[in-house]
C-alpha cells in the first residue's frame, strides 16, 4: 500500500531516525480543528511556532530570498536529477522512482532554505525533524460539513478507483443579483462536497473598498453561502471562505456559527509563491484553530517564477503544500504546477505542465498525507468546446494522479462569466469515465495526448457570461451549450471513456 | 572595415555576456568597449536595448524565467556603469522611471514582478514596492524618485478600486499630470482601465511594457 511505502520512505529520509514508525501515516480523520495526535517523539510545530520564527528568524531582503530561492531550486533540480519534459516522453509521469526524488527534493527545499514572512522580512527556518513531523503527523482525512451533509475529504491513491472528491465552483466574481442563486444551482449537484465563496464589487448597492466594507462583504458573502446551500436542501453542505481581501479582519469576521461559517466550515489560506507566507493569513489561521475551522490552501508552483521552469516548479510544487500544512495546518490543498502566463488567458497551457503536474501530485499522495485537488481552470470561457477540453484533459489527469477535483473556473475570470454547473457536472462525468474505463498513467497518456492535439492551433476564448449559457432557475445548460457539451462527450466517448 | 569588425566584435561580446546573464563579463566586455575607442552610446543603444527584445521574447516562449530577467538586468546595469562612465554627464540620456506595485490588501505578486523586471531589462529605473502598497505609498514614492510612471497590479475584483484610489490621491494632491499611470493584473479590462482614467492598460507583461514605453516616447 502506497501509505506504508511513505512511512518507509520517511525513515530513510530522517536519516535512519525513526519518526513514529508505520502508524504515522495511518488514516486518521479530523472534525473541524479537533486534530488526533499520533504516538510520536518529535513534536509538531504549532502555528505559534511559526508565527514566533516569523519575528525572530534571521532578517532577508525580499529580493535576495527570490534570487536564493531560485539558486536553491535549481541546485536540488540537479541534486535529485529532476529531469525537463521533452517531446515523446508520456504525457504523465510513468517513472515510479521520479515521484521519491521530486519529494525528497521539496523536503531539501524546506530543511535548507526555510519559510520566507514578507510581513517581518524573516526566514522561518526548520529542521528536517520538524518538517518529517508535520508530513507524519498531518491527517490524510478531513471532515466538513455537518448532519446529513456532512462529507470526508480524502486522499487519493495514484490510479486510485475510488471517486473523488469534488468542489464544484465559485473562486470567481459573481454578482450579488446572482449570487445565491448560483450558490444554489452549485449545491444541487449531488456530488459536490463543499462549495467555496465568490467574489464581487458592490453590496447594498454601495462599491466594497476599504476594510468596513469588506467584512460588510465578507460576511454578506457567507450569508449568501448558506442562504444558496439552504435553497438546495443541503443546510449542512461545507463552505468555504473565499476572501475578499486577505486582512486578518476581513478572514476572521466571517466565523460565525449563525449566518457564517460553521466549525465543519473552511477557509482558504494559501502560501504565497516563492515559499512566502505572511501575518494576516497567519493571523486567521491561528483564529481557525482556536474557532474550529479547516484550511485549504492554494498550493500550486507558478513555472517561470522564481522556481524557474518546469523542473524547479515541481519542487516548489511538492515544498509549497507541506508549507501550507507546517503553517496554516492546511491539510487540503489545491496542487500542481500552472505558468506564470496562464491567468493572462493568452495561450492554451500544455505541456510540460501537465507532465510537471503528474509528477507533483504523485508525490504528494506517495509520500505524505496531503489531500490532493486538482484546479481546473481552463483559459476559455464557459460556452465553449474548447472550455470543455481544456477541463476534461485537467480531469482526466487529476484522477489518474490520485487528486481530487476543484472549482473549474475561467483562467481569467470576469464578472458572471468564469463558471457554469455544467462544467463542474462535466468535470465529475468525465472523473467516472475515466474510472471505469480503468485508465492508468500510461493509457491515460496515449488518450490525453490525442485531447492536447485537438486543442492545437487554438486560442483561448472568451466565452459567455453564465446567463448567456446556463438557465439558473431551471438547473440546465442553453440548447445551444448543451450540443455542444454533447458533441464533446461523444468525442471523448471516441477515445476510450466509459460513460454510462 | 577592420574597425568595423572590431567594433562588431565587440558589441557582440557585449550582447551574448548579458544574455548569458553574466554579470562580471558583461561588465569587462563593456570596459572592452570603452578601451577599444567605441562610441558607448553605441554599445547602449545596440547591445543593451538590442538583447532585450531577445530576453522579453525568450521569457515569453518559455526558454527563460524570471530570475533570467533579473540576472540580465543586473548584467545591463553593470555594462551601463562602464560605458555611461565614458560619456560626459550631460550627454547621459536620463533613465525613466517606474514605480510599481500590488495594491493595497492584495498580496499577489507574480505578475507584478514580471512587468518590474521586463521594464528593468528595457532600460527603466525600477522602484518595486511589493504587496499590499497603500495608494499614498505610492504617490510619494512617486514625488520622491521623480517617477515617470506609476504601475499599479491587482489580481482580486475586490482590490481594483485601490488602482483608482491612487488616480484620486493624485488628483487630491496636484500631481495627475505629473506621472502616467498604467494598470493591469487578472480582473483588470481595458474598460476599467478607461473607467479609473489610467493612461494605460497592458493585458499581459508585454503588452504592459510596450504601453509603458509608448508613454514615455520610448522606441516604439
Amino acid at each position: 500500500m502506497l501509505v506504508a511505502g511513505a512511512a518507509d520512505m520517511l525513515y530513510s529520509l530522517a536519516g535512519g531516525q525513526a519518526q513514529g514508525g508505520l502508524d504515522g501515516c495511518s488514516r486518521r480523520v479530523i472534525v473541524g480543528s479537533g486534530y488526533i495526535l499520533s504516538r510520536r517523539s518529535a513534536r509538531l510545530l504549532s502555528i505559534l511556532d511559526i508565527a514566533e520564527r516569523t519575528q525572530k528568524g534571521p532578517r532577508m531582503d525580499e529580493n535576495a530570498w527570490n534570487m536564493g530561492h531560485f539558486r536553491k531550486v535549481s541546485e536540488l533540480v540537479a541534486r535529485y536529477e529532476i529531469p525537463k519534459y521533452t517531446p515523446g516522453m508520456p504525457f504523465l509521469n510513468v517513472d515510479d522512482r521520479l515521484p521519491e526524488r521530486a519529494f525528497k527534493a521539496g523536503v531539501d527545499l524546506l530543511v535548507e532554505q526555510g519559510v520566507y514572512c514578507i510581513t517581518t522580512g524573516r526566514v522561518v527556518e526548520l529542521s528536517r525533524e520538524e518538517v518529517l513531523a508535520a508530513v507524519h503527523q498531518s491527517p490524510n482525512e478531513v471532515a466538513v460539513g455537518e448532519g446529513r451533509d456532512a462529507r470526508v475529504m480524502r486522499q487519493r491513491e495514484v490510479e486510485g478507483k475510488e471517486p473523488l472528491n469534488f468542489c464544484p465552483g465559485h473562486h470567481s466574481p459573481f454578482t450579488e443579483a446572482l449570487a445565491p442563486l448560483v450558490v444554489k444551482n452549485f449545491a444541487q449537484i449531488p456530488r459536490t462536497d463543499f462549495i467555496e465563496g465568490f467574489n464581487f464589487t458592490e453590496v447594498d448597492g454601495r462599491e466594497i473598498v476599504g476594510m468596513s466594507m469588506e467584512v460588510y462583504a465578507a460576511r454578506r458573502q457567507m450569508a449568501w453561502m448558506r442562504e444558496g446551500i439552504r435553497k438546495a436542501g443541503r443546510p449542512g453542505l461545507a463552505v468555504v471562505f473565499y476572501p475578499i481581501t486577505t486582512r486578518a479582519a476581513v478572514l476572521i469576521s466571517t466565523m460565525d456559527a449563525t449566518s457564517g461559517l460553521r466549525r465543519g466550515d473552511g477557509i482558504l489560506t494559501s502560501v504565497l509563491p516563492d515559499l512566502k507566507i505572511e501575518h494576516d493569513l497567519l493571523a486567521a489561521a491561528v483564529a481557525c484553530e482556536d474557532y474550529g475551522c479547516w484550511r485549504i490552501s492554494g498550493s500550486f508552483s507558478m513555472a517561470g517564477g522564481f522556481c524557474g521552469g518546469a523542473d524547479g516548479a515541481i519542487v516548489e510544487g511538492v515544498a509549497k503544500p507541506l508549507t501550507a500544512m507546517l503553517a496554516y495546518r492546511a491539510y487540503v490543498n489545491y496542487t500542481g504546477v500552472e505558468h506564470v502566463g496562464t491567468v493572462s488567458a493568452l495561450s492554451i497551457p500544455l505541456q510540460p505542465l501537465n507532465w510537471a503536474r503528474s509528477v507533483v501530485d504523485q508525490a504528494l499522495n506517495r509520500y505524505s498525507n496531503i489531500i490532493c485537488m486538482a484546479w481546473v481552470i481552463p483559459t476559455s470561457g464557459p460556452g465553449t468546446e474548447t472550455n470543455l477540453l481544456e477541463v476534461a484533459i485537467r480531469s482526466i489527469e487529476a484522477t489518474i494522479n490520485g487528486a481530487n477535483l476543484y472549482a473549474p473556473r475561467h483562467s481569467r475570470a470576469r464578472m458572471n462569466a468564469g463558471q457554469t454547473p455544467l462544467e463542474a457536472e462535466f468535470m465529475v462525468e468525465v472523473s467516472d469515465a475515466t474510472l471505469r474505463a480503468a485508465l492508468d498513467r500510461g493509457r491515460g497518456s496515449e488518450l490525453l495526448g490525442k485531447l492536447a492535439r485537438m486543442l492545437e492551433g487554438r486560442q483561448p476564448e472568451p466565452g459567455m457570461s453564465i446567463q448567456e449559457c446556463y438557465d439558473l432557475v431551471n438547473h440546465r445548460p442553453k440548447p445551444e451549450y448543451e450540443r455542444i457539451y454533447l458533441g464533446v462527450k461523444e468525442r471523448l466517448a471516441s477515445l476510450g471513456l466509459l460513460f454510462p | 572595415m577592420a574597425k568595423e569588425n572590431e567594433t562588431r566584435e565587440a558589441l557582440e561580446t557585449l550582447r551574448a555576456a548579458i544574455l548569458q546573464y553574466d554579470v562580471e563579463a558583461a561588465r569587462s566586455a563593456a570596459q572592452a568597449v570603452v578601451d577599444r575607442g567605441i562610441d558607448p552610446m553605441l554599445a547602449i543603444r545596440e547591445a543593451i536595448a538590442g538583447s532585450t527584445d531577445i530576453l522579453h521574447r525568450r521569457f515569453d516562449s518559455g526558454e527563460c524565467y524570471l530570475p533570467h530577467l533579473v540576472m540580465a538586468g543586473d548584467a545591463m546595469t553593470a555594462a551601463s556603469q562602464v560605458l555611461e562612465s565614458a560619456i560626459p554627464r550631460e550627454s547621459i540620456p536620463a533613465k525613466k522611471v517606474v514605480v510599481i506595485g500590488t495594491v493595497e490588501a492584495d498580496l499577489h505578486s507574480v505578475g507584478k514582478n514580471i512587468v518590474a523586471m521586463m521594464l528593468r531589462s528595457a532600460g527603466f529605473e525600477v522602484h518595486d514596492l511589493g504587496v499590499d502598497v497603500k495608494s499614498s505609498a505610492f504617490v510619494t514614492r512617486a514625488r520622491e524618485t521623480g517617477a515617470d510612471i506609476i504601475a499599479l497590479s491587482c489580481l482580486m475584483t475586490t482590490t481594483r478600486p485601490y488602482q483608482r484610489e491612487v488616480i484620486e490621491e493624485l488628483e487630491a494632491a496636484g500631481l495627475r499630470d505629473r506621472f502616467k499611470v498604467i494598470v493591469g493584473g487578472g480582473p483588470i479590462t481595458r474598460e476599467w482601465a478607461s473607467h479609473i482614467g489610467a493612461d494605460g492598460y497592458g493585458a499581459d507583461a508585454m503588452e504592459g511594457l510596450e504601453v509603458a514605453k509608448r508613454l514615455v516616447g520610448i522606441g516604439t
